[in-house]
């Protein structure tokens, strides 16, 4: 049951965490804040982060289950992209260090130090979210209710 | 088989990379989107063999170009991380030209940090698409 208050810029998916769905919502959440914005370089900056999430949220959902939300407050003339999904407790671990190195350091010196490192490992990329926050300029917020997490990319809009 | 023929096109599902020598200079054009799960498994081996291919012809400028290309993830940008990587191990390498659209919002972000992991053998080069 939604309980908030919605904007008319308001849009929430539910999905299983399936990977040829990520794409399909990327084009429609540009479309979406291309019309609602009329700011196509935030609509894409929007977008990415939600298609990042969302592939962060496919490889490590713990469920059958996963769902992108994304909500729009202008009353704070903010957008926020939501991704919620339950995760294993060391993958919330991994996600709290994670967040917690790329938001102590500038952003783009973090962001070359990552690639290099990433560079020098097998297996996953892991830059999607200090790329959400170097390349996209949002802020990352992180919370975790009964192995439930939630990760949001907050954009700051420019007054009207 | 012709010389040209070894850098051969690869197309994985929405994404396209073909690749073309003009006297001493490749370039590789990419197209569609690098949206797959695993993009490395496809990505990572060819470009180690344009990079082995371009040692080997002794070439001095491979062209990237990304300005076609409408979406690159995170884990795409990874692939081109490594090849700057290996671009950067070479003694007397070539030069590695990323060129992008800057009005495409993922292309002016990307490229440009990309080239700074490597500035003295990778540059960008933007366009006005």
């Amino acid at each position: 049951m939604i309980t908030e208050r919605l904007s008319s810029d308001y849009v929430e998916m539910r999905f299983g965490p399936r990977w040829t769905y990520i794409s399909c919502v990327r084009r429609f959440v540009a479309s979406f804040f291309m019309i609602g914005l009329s700011d196509k370089e935030r609509a894409e900056q929007i977008s990415m982060a939600a298609s990042e999430l969302l592939e962060n949220a496919v490889k490590y959902a713990s469920e059958e289950e996963g769902y992108l939300k994304i909500s729009i407050a202008k009353a704070d003339n903010e957008v926020d992209v939501c991704v919620k999904n339950k995760a294993e407790p060391h993958h919330i671990n991994t996600l709290r260090r994670e967040l917690a190195l790329i938001q102590a350091g500038q952003p783009e010196a973090v962001y070359l130090k990552k690639m290099e490192e990433a560079a020098m490992t097998e297996g996953q990329s892991r830059l999607g979210l200090i790329r959400i926050l170097f390349e996209a300029g949002a802020r990352l917020r992180l919370d975790v209710v009964d192995g439930e997490v939630s990760i949001h990319a907050i954009f700051k809009l420019e007054a009207a | 088989m012709s010389s040209e023929r070894v850098f051969v096109s690869l197309k994985v599902d929405t994404l396209s990379i073909v690749p073309r020598l003009d006297g001493d200079i490749l370039r590789v054009a990419m197209s569609g989107a690098v949206e797959m799960r695993d993009p490395g498994d496809a990505l990572n081996p060819y470009w180690t063999h344009i990079d082995e291919e371009a040692l080997r012809r002794n070439l001095k400028t491979v062209e990237l170009d990304v300005t076609d290309l409408n979406f690159m993830n995170s884990s795409g940008i990874l692939t081109l991380v490594r090849w700057i990587t290996r671009c950067k191990s070479h003694s007397n390498g070539y030069r590695l030209v990323l060129l992008y659209d800057r009005n495409v919002t993922w292309q002016r972000a990307s490229i440009p940090t990309l080239a700074k992991l490597a500035p003295n053998v990778v540059v960008s080069a933007e366009i006005d698409g």
